[in-house]
């Protein structure tokens, strides 16, 4: 019994020195931060979290680097290039 | 009936009247043709993320509308004829979000909606 909160500890500390843009191969994967509960609305509107998803010269930001699931990946690059159109990315 | 959200971008140089006018004119073609205006959200001037026929700036205007594919075919065809405007957009939602403006001028609301994001990472 005492054994199991002190691993999940471990896992937290690790997961938070984690930037977003970190390299993986430590042994685990980070979860999607676009599925779940409590994640964003993804949408052509909110540039904040578009802007996250994109690369410096607007280029869109591939999932293996920011771990997005596939299914949220797809309605990312739908999103980013509504928001092309309108010329706001 | 379908929800639609849709965006037009006008001249930089417009003024208020002329913006009004823009509302009134589009808002008549939607009504005309079996449409219904939910509501309509004014953006602003925003900065281009890139030059549109000699332009910097842009007059967004965003109407939610339900309606018919037909009121989307008018108003897309008296759009085009427009050189007033710069872009159009029309998208396609399951559910209207009337609550949520991401370019409302306060962005309290916006701060809020970061601190929950940032505390998920």
């Amino acid at each position: 019994m005492k054994r199991k909160p002190k691993n999940k500890i471990k896992k937290k500390s690790n997961f938070n020195k984690l930037s977003l843009f970190a390299p993986q191969g430590f042994g685990f994967k980070r979860k999607c931060p676009l599925s779940g509960k409590h994640a964003p609305n993804i949408d052509y509107k909110n540039i904040k979290l578009l802007k996250r998803y994109t690369s410096e010269n607007g280029k869109i930001l591939p999932s293996r680097i920011t771990s997005v699931s596939l299914k949220k990946q797809r309605e990312l690059n739908k999103a980013i290039k509504k928001a092309r159109i309108l010329a706001l990315l | 009936m379908t929800n639609y959200e849709h965006t037009i971008i006008a001249r930089q140089d417009f003024t208020k009247s002329q913006i009004d006018a823009l509302i009134t004119k589009y808002s008549n073609i939607i009504n005309k043709n079996n449409g219904e205006i939910l509501k309509i959200e004014e953006w602003g001037i925003l900065q281009l993320a890139y030059k549109i026929s000699k332009n910097t700036k842009g007059n967004y205007l965003h109407f939610k509308i339900t309606g018919t594919g037909v009121t989307i075919e008018e108003l897309e065809k008296n759009e085009r004829i427009d050189k007033n405007l710069l872009r159009f957009l029309t998208v396609r939602v399951k559910n209207h979000n009337l609550e949520k403006n991401y370019f409302a001028q306060e962005e309290s609301s916006e701060k809020n909606y970061e601190k929950k994001t940032k505390k998920q990472n």
